[in-house]
């Protein structure tokens, strides 16, 4: 899931003061799981910016509030055509992604983005999210006992633990666990230390060029005959 | 035939002494300048370190030119932190090219422990795959397998932490930096000889040199701040009562008498092959060390 | 055209969605085992709530009579009630009790006037025929009760006693049907249907009763000095005394046979053994009844059953067998087997005989009689074999409660008033589904343990020799207490809106009792015999997906503060603060009164069910609508789970840190908790305090800038 948190109060007051009528945009989909932009957030923000426009005196801005059930994908923001007729900004609660998808879709509005997009990663309990994924294209989970070092250890080195580890921790921050401490743990239980005794090589940062695309379809050229 | 003086001097079999010297941070190099001069003749190598604790100073690079223009035998630390693989290559060159043959190969601290702590922390490569390169380099390639125009000769070198909390994967670790060719071992602050000793139980099967780190602490405040604040050390409570004890304004000396302690048990005991005093910042009290450990002078 | 069926389409829609917003509580299992199905858990809701009149009134919808069965119900609903699977039931009758006493029931007027030409006779004045003759009287007929003793009650005069129903209740519940207008002929013994038919009523309730006791069969059975049970409680309840002497037996092991020891221990004998041929466990008496009767010093000997009674000297010598379980017969009960050469003699004065009663319906009435003298009933529309007459209460059930008197009744006349208006008699169906399931122990172990509080008694001493009610009414914060116990079972929460659902098992984590849980296809599942409807995960369910099952709690929040904003703009208090308060420790037991009447006015109360209901956005409203303050207050170590004080503090930090960026001091929103907070009228007072302080430098920021 994509995790991402509300950008302050302030920062989204400054982005929209220039605009009288504002959609704010939920997402139904991993910013409603990671409390950044669900329907909720959205009623919660929307309310924010009544009360604050209501104590700053002088607010000339009136809202309005939808949650897609996603922002990613160009079919869903046919919904929204007839509610962004009269608006002149949206405020996005999706992912930087849904963000550009609606400024892709709706040219002419300004689009601001209201969450900052900040891992892809998972609830460690209510509340906390963790990083879990770099989307580096070219996993080595395999290798190193189902925890990732390029994510999860501070400096993404393949060959063990650096010196600074400590307790089991992390020497840039006490409170996250030192991913090779995790990794020798796992493949010893695993009886699978052989892994980390290989040497692996420098990682490759050209896995494919970026911006990355995949293409899932075969390139089929039409009326060619099959087999 | 060796690719330095120090490596010369790593297969002569004699105990080895090095120490390090921490760049200025600004362009005043006078104090540098001076700790060099002090230190030149009295250890086997000086060491000048690499934005230690990722704090930006002068660059080990600069300082090892400094210690070769006055005489000494540097060894350059080379961290992962900054560059990627061409600025470390590239560097390389540089440093072959003006006699600068002694690498200690690190993968570096974190940026978040140091003072550009919004920096990008580079980690193309990690001291394991550093070692490799410089062996691939030595082979005449560069790490694209081009060919070298001319292919640089290093002693290599690693560190280790004996006293590691938790120490299986550091073995690990360790084994790998061998089989990626590196000769001698500058190990993390040695407090608890009885750690180092088991240490070199495990390391006399491998053909390298182990250099004991020696870390002068001047305070238990100090020797406190380091244990929260810097990676890699683990100075045992034992050591911070002995600090604690001493009188005030002395912590100093109580410091320089652990170390000197501890590097005269080492060698009397022939634990291991050598030691790296690290001063931080009380460099000036290094050549006091060495004289009280009846080092001083041994080795000209 | 097809725009026409999209509307139709959308139309469908829409009602569905409002379909499935409405009416999808379950019925609770209290109310399923109640003979007249009443609305136990909201009245009870209401009791915890203090607001007595309303659950008075609701009382009054499902019960004719509320304040009889708040004396004798013998309380399926507590059996049934899920509570007891966590410590004890809720005391569902004596609540009631309270609520009819406090609510002053006896006090309300009951109206209704005749706008059917048809009358309908009611044969037997007892509970089935006084409910019958009120809810016929209610739908507008003429109704007449013909009664064979002098007063009207049936069981309720005659066989139960006073001491668990004051008479004064019973005669306002008869002046009432007075009141509306049935016309009550006592001492008029009914002897033949035809005539009552010739008489111009269109139909007839025949609700005659069980008075007939059974026999023993044993010897000496008629001799001078036995007495049957259902004659002796006759004999006292119409004002005969009976003389007492020294010694009474009592035979039987039901409701009967205790009321008949504890009677005759009333009027005066020195001595009263029960005899009955099974075990305590066995006893088809109510435990409570029971139980009692031991305290007064009634002694219950088990396993001894009479075989030959024998007169002499003024004495009974009654000749005793002992008995044993044996194996349990077709109903489950065990059975009792005599020990052979166990017989033994008891001199005794009186016996009294209490197996069992059956009703005794008189041959001229032509009516169909089935097993034990009943009269044979379509259950359903409750019609005899006789065209027009109808029939129930114990003649057709043989002995059993009131409450299932006062269904019967009820039932009744319903079906009497489709047979009048030609309707086909539909039986009802129950809109909601019946909560079934038990509690898994991973939910009762979440659920804070409250022991039961039971009504006060008077001492067994004072009551032994007197007829006043034993049980006393509970206090006003004794009957909250008791109340604030009940689970609110179906009235959990459902995810109303699946496909809003993104399962981000925020549900699953916050719960504090561990009831939502993934199913096998990965979606979640709140199954509602588990949830307690405390309301967590609807507050903070990012996809606002989840409702409680009663959709007027989040509304009602909605709807106390715009009525306080309201009430707050018409007032010239200032400056407003607004609290959102628990209603059921702090308001309900008056706490809260006596905390905030301290402080200066201004203060406006929201009253929840609840604080963990409170959500941030509700918050917010209130400063957007001008609050100067906002205020928290929960009942604390009083509330039902121990998490509630987290949440809700949870929700005060995120709702501070929005006020904080907007440039309000964020202690003006402030979290009071009874038993945390030193003392919290003080507290409060603090509170006001530094709000009128924030008010007073907004006004002159004001006067500076203009």
């Amino acid at each position: 899931m994509i995790v991402a948190e509300q950008k302050p109060l302030e920062e989204i007051r400054r982005m929209t003061a220039p605009y009288e009528r504002i959609l704010i945009l939920g997402c139904g989909t991993c910013m409603t799981v990671c409390d950044a932009g669900g329907e909720r957030e959205v009623s919660f923000l929307h309310n924010a910016l009544r009360l604050a426009q209501a104590k700053s005196s002088g607010g000339i801005h009136t809202f309005s509030e939808y949650t897609l059930k996603r922002q990613c994908d160009l079919e869903f923001m046919d919904l929204l055509v007839d509610r962004v007729g009269d608006v002149d900004a949206i405020l996005s609660l999706g992912c930087g992604i849904g963000v550009q998808a609606v400024a892709e879709r709706f040219p002419d509005i300004p689009v601001l983005p209201g969450v900052n997009t900040s891992f892809m990663g998972m609830a460690k309990e209510w509340g906390i999210w963790d990083e879990r994924c770099a989307a580096c294209g070219d996993c080595i989970l395999e290798e190193t006992g189902g925890i990732c070092p390029i994510t999860r250890c501070t400096k993404g080195i393949l060959n063990g633990p650096c010196a600074g580890t400590k307790n089991g921790k992390c020497e840039a921050n006490k409170d996250m666990d030192c991913a090779w401490v995790l990794i020798y743990k796992h493949l010893e239980r695993l009886q699978q230390l052989e892994k980390m005794r290989r040497y692996y090589p420098p990682r490759n940062f050209r896995a494919i060029p970026r911006p990355k695309r995949i293409v899932g379809k075969a390139s089929i050229d039409v009326g060619e005959a099959d087999g | 035939m060796a690719n330095s003086l120090f490596e010369e001097k790593l297969n002569s079999g004699e105990f080895l002494v090095t120490t390090e010297v921490g760049p200025p941070k600004g362009a005043d190099i006078s104090e540098m300048v001076h700790h060099v001069d002090l230190l030149k003749d009295k250890v086997d190598a000086i060491n000048i370190t690499d934005h230690q604790s990722s704090v930006m100073r002068f660059p080990s690079l600069g300082g090892c030119l400094l210690v070769k223009e006055r005489g000494g035998e540097p060894v350059l630390q080379v961290t992962c932190r900054d560059r990627n693989r061409l600025a470390l290559q590239a560097d390389l060159l540089l440093a072959y090219s003006r006699g600068i043959s002694n690498v200690l190969c690190l993968t570096g601290d974190s940026v978040d422990v140091g003072d550009h702590k919004e920096a990008k922390p580079v980690f193309d490569l990690d001291s394991v795959q550093l070692l490799k390169m410089i062996k691939t380099m030595e082979s005449g390639k560069d790490m694209g397998a081009t060919d070298l125009k001319g292919a640089p000769k290093f002693c290599v070198g690693a560190s280790v932490h004996p006293e590691a909390d938790f120490i299986e994967p550091q073995l690990i670790k360790f084994e790998k930096k061998v089989s990626a060719g590196a000769q001698f071992f500058q190990t993390q602050g040695i407090f608890d000889l009885r750690c180092l000793s088991r240490f070199m139980q495990y390391a006399s099967q491998f053909n390298v040199k182990i250099l004991a780190g020696i870390i002068v602490l001047a305070s238990a405040r100090m020797a406190r701040y380091m244990n929260d604040n810097v990676p890699g050390i683990i100075v045992p409570q034992t050591t911070i009562d002995e600090l604690a004890s001493a009188e005030k304004g002395k912590g100093l000396q109580k410091g320089i008498d652990i170390a000197v302690r501890l590097i005269k048990a080492i060698r009397e005991e022939n634990l291991c092959h050598g030691v790296h005093i690290m001063a931080v910042g009380n460099e000036k009290t290094v050549p006091d060390i060495l004289e009280a450990a009846q080092l001083a002078g041994a080795y000209p | 055209m097809y725009s026409t069926r999209d509307n139709n389409i959308k139309a469908y829609q829409a009602s569905q969605v409002k379909e499935a917003f409405y009416g999808h509580t379950f019925t609770p299992p209290c109310q399923a085992a109640c003979p007249l199905h009443m609305n136990i858990s909201e009245y009870v809701d209401l009791v915890a709530q203090g607001k007595v009149m309303e659950a008075l009134q609701i009382i009054r919808d499902g019960n004719p009579f509320p304040s009889i069965c708040a004396y004798v119900c013998t309380h399926p609903c507590e059996d049934a009630c899920r509570r007891g699977q966590v410590e004890k039931p809720i005391a569902i009758r004596a609540l009631k009790r309270f609520a009819v006493e406090f609510g002053g029931d006896r006090m309300i007027q009951t109206e209704a006037e005749a706008t059917q030409i048809e009358k309908v006779a009611i044969v037997g004045s007892g509970p089935a025929g006084l409910a019958c003759a009120y809810y016929l009287r209610k739908l507008g007929y003429s109704v007449t009760i013909f009664e064979a003793y002098s007063e009207l009650g049936g069981m309720l005069r005659v066989g139960i006693p006073q001491y668990r129903l004051p008479r004064e209740v019973l005669d306002t519940e008869v002046q009432r049907l007075t009141q509306m207008g049935v016309e009550i002929r006592t001492n008029t013994r009914v002897v033949s249907l035809d005539l009552v038919l010739d008489m111009g009523y269109k139909a007839i309730f025949i609700t005659i009763g069980a008075h007939q006791s059974l026999r023993m069969g044993i010897e000496g059975e008629e001799s001078l000095g036995v007495i049957d049970g259902a004659t002796f409680l006759r004999e006292v309840n119409l004002g005969l005394k009976p003389p007492l002497e020294e010694r009474v037996a009592v035979v039987g092991g039901g409701n009967v046979a205790i009321d008949a020891a504890r009677t005759a221990l009333r009027l005066g004998a020195h001595k009263v053994n029960i005899l009955y041929r099974r075990s305590q466990a066995e006893m088809p008496a109510d435990p409570a009844e029971v139980e009692q009767a031991l305290e007064e010093g009634v002694e219950i000997l088990f396993l001894v059953a009479p075989t030959r009674i024998k007169r002499g000297n003024g004495r009974l010598s009654v000749t005793c067998i002992r008995m044993e379980l044996g194996e349990p017969d077709a109903s489950g009960r065990r059975q009792s087997v005599p020990i052979k050469d166990s017989a033994f003699t008891k001199q005794i004065d009186i016996l009294i005989t209490a197996i069992g009663q059956a009703p005794q319906s008189p041959g001229d009435f032509h009516l169909r009689i089935g097993r034990g003298s009943t009269i044979q009933v379509d259950p359903v529309t409750l019609t005899t074999n006789r065209n027009g007459v109808f029939a129930g209460g114990d003649a057709v059930t043989g002995p059993a409660t009131v409450t299932q008197a006062l269904a019967s009744g009820r039932q009744a006349a319903f079906r009497i008033d489709d047979y009048l208006q030609h309707r086909y008699p539909l039986v009802l169906k129950e809109a909601r589904e019946t909560l079934a399931g038990d509690l898994l122990p991973k939910t009762i172990e979440m659920i804070r343990k409250v022991e039961r509080l039971e009504p006060p008694l008077l001492p067994p001493e004072a009551r032994a020799k007197e007829f006043r009610p034993v049980e006393l009414i509970y206090n006003w914060e004794a009957a909250i207490n008791e109340a604030r116990r009940c689970l609110r079972c179906g009235m959990g929460v459902e995810i109303l809106f699946q496909d809003r659902c993104a399962t981000c098992l925020t549900c699953l984590r916050v719960c504090p009792y561990h009831v939502p849980y993934l199913d096998d296809r990965g979606t979640i599942q709140i199954p509602a015999d588990q949830c307690q409807a405390c309301g967590i995960c609807v507050a903070e369910c990012p996809a606002k997906a989840i409702v409680l099952r009663k959709p007027y709690e989040r509304q009602q929040v909605t709807a106390e503060l715009d009525h306080a904003l309201k009430s707050a703009a018409e007032s010239k208090f200032k400056p407003l603060i607004i609290g959102f308060c628990c209603q059921y420790g702090l308001f309900g037991t008056g706490t809260l009164a006596n905390m905030w009447r301290k402080a200066e006015a201004g203060i406006w109360i929201v009253p929840v069910l609840c604080i963990a209901k409170v959500e941030d956005s509700h918050i917010l409203r209130a400063f957007e609508m001008g609050a100067e303050g906002v205020f928290i207050a929960g009942c604390g170590e009083q509330c039902a789970r121990e998490d509630t004080t987290f949440w809700i503090r949870q929700r005060v930090e995120k709702v501070r840190k929005t006020l904080t960026q907007i440039g309000l001091e964020p202690e003006r929103l402030q979290t009071f908790i009874l038993g945390t907070n030193e003392d919290p009228a003080t507290e409060m007072d603090r509170f006001a305090e530094r709000i009128g302080g924030f008010y007073l430098a907004s006004l002159i920021m004001q006067e500076v800038k203009s």
